[in-house]
C-alpha cells in the first residue's frame, strides 16, 4: 500500500513536472521582444540621426544598419520563441502581426514614396500621418484585445495631434521617440499578456 | 484495498512515458513527434509504440503530413483522452488522500 502511494506520489510529480514545464515553453510572453527591439530601434535610430550622423546618405546608411541588426534579432525572437510553438499560438501571433504590422509598412512605404514624387506633399507630414494610422490601429486593437492598447491608441492620437498643430518643426524627433515607447509599452503588454 | 486502488488507474496512462505524453498533450492540445522525443528522452521505436496504444484506446489521434516534402507526425489529444486523463489525476489523488 505504501509502495501504491509512493508511486501516486510520483506520478503526480511528473505530471506537474511535464504541465510546468510544457507551459513555461508554451508562453507566447517572449514574443513582445519583437515591438520592443523595434522601439529601442527608433530611439537609437532617432538620437543617432539627431546627435551624430549627417544628413543625406549617411543617415540612410545609419539607418539601414540598425534596420539589418533589428531583422537579426526579431530572426532570433522567430526561431528560439514563435517557432517551436503548437499552430495554434503560432498562428495567433501571426495574424496579428500580419494584420497590423505589414499594411503599416506598406501604408509608411507608400507615403514616402508619394511625398517624394508628388512635389505637392511635404515629407513633414510623412510621421504624423503614419502615427495617426498607428494609433488608430491601436485603438481598434484596443476594442477588440487588452485594454491597454486603446490607452495607448488614444494617447498616440492625442500626441500626435498636439505635436502636428504645435510642434510641427519638431514632429520628426518628437513622434520618433513617441512610437519607440508605443512599441516598448505594447513588448511589455503582449509579453504579460500571452503568458498562457 | 489494493486491487480497489489499482482498478480505478487507467492502464493506459499508468506508464511513464505515456503519462508524459498525455501530461504535455493535454497542456499543448497538439505536439509534433519529434517534439515529444526531445521531450521525453525517448527513442524513435519506443515512442511510436506509446503513441500506437494512445491512439489505440483514442486518447489521441495522429496525423501524417509533409511539410516541405519531410513527413511531420503531429498527435492531437481527444475529448476522450482529456477525460481519461483528468480521472487518472483524480484517482491518483484518491489514493494519496486514502492511504494515511
Amino acid at each position: 500500500m505504501e509502495n501504491e502511494r509512493q508511486e501516486a506520489l510520483e506520478n503526480i510529480e511528473l505530471i506537474k513536472d511535464m504541465v510546468l514545464q510544457t507551459k513555461k515553453q508554451m508562453s507566447l510572453s517572449g514574443a513582445g521582444w519583437i515591438a520592443i527591439i523595434w522601439g529601442i530601434y527608433c530611439w537609437i535610430g532617432i538620437a543617432g540621426s539627431w546627435m551624430f550622423i549627417p544628413q543625406g546618405i549617411f543617415e540612410g546608411v545609419w539607418w539601414t544598419g540598425l534596420g539589418f541588426i533589428g531583422l537579426l534579432a526579431t530572426f532570433l525572437v522567430v526561431k528560439y520563441k514563435i517557432k517551436p510553438q503548437p499552430e495554434r499560438s503560432k498562428t495567433k501571433y501571426m495574424r496579428w502581426f500580419f494584420l497590423f504590422w505589414i499594411p503599416l509598412l506598406i501604408l509608411a512605404y507608400t507615403l514616402a514614396l508619394l511625398c517624394v514624387f508628388l512635389p505637392g506633399l511635404s515629407h513633414q507630414y510623412i510621421t504624423i500621418f503614419i502615427l495617426l494610422v498607428v494609433s488608430t490601429g491601436y485603438m481598434m486593437i484596443g476594442f477588440m484585445m487588452f485594454k491597454e492598447m486603446l490607452f495607448m491608441g488614444i494617447l498616440g492620437m492625442a500626441a500626435t495631434i498636439l505635436t502636428a498643430f504645435f510642434f510641427l518643426e519638431y514632429n520628426g524627433i518628437i513622434l520618433s521617440v513617441l512610437f519607440g515607447v508605443g512599441l516598448i509599452i505594447t513588448g511589455i503588454v503582449i509579453n504579460h499578456k500571452w503568458r498562457e | 484495498m489494493e486491487e480497489h486502488l489499482s482498478i480505478n488507474l487507467d492502464k493506459i496512462i499508468h506508464q511513464k512515458a505515456r503519462l508524459g505524453i498525455m501530461s504535455i498533450l493535454v497542456v499543448r492540445k497538439e505536439a509534433e513527434f519529434n517534439h515529444l522525443k526531445k521531450r521525453l528522452n525517448l527513442s524513435d521505436g519506443n515512442l511510436s509504440t506509446h503513441l500506437s496504444h494512445l491512439e489505440k484506446a483514442k486518447y489521441i489521434q495522429i496525423k501524417k503530413t509533409f511539410v516541405k516534402k519531410k513527413p511531420k507526425t503531429i498527435c492531437r489529444v481527444t475529448e476522450k483522452g482529456k477525460k481519461a486523463f483528468s480521472e487518472y489525476v483524480g484517482n491518483l489523488e484518491k489514493i494519496i488522500a486514502d492511504i494515511p
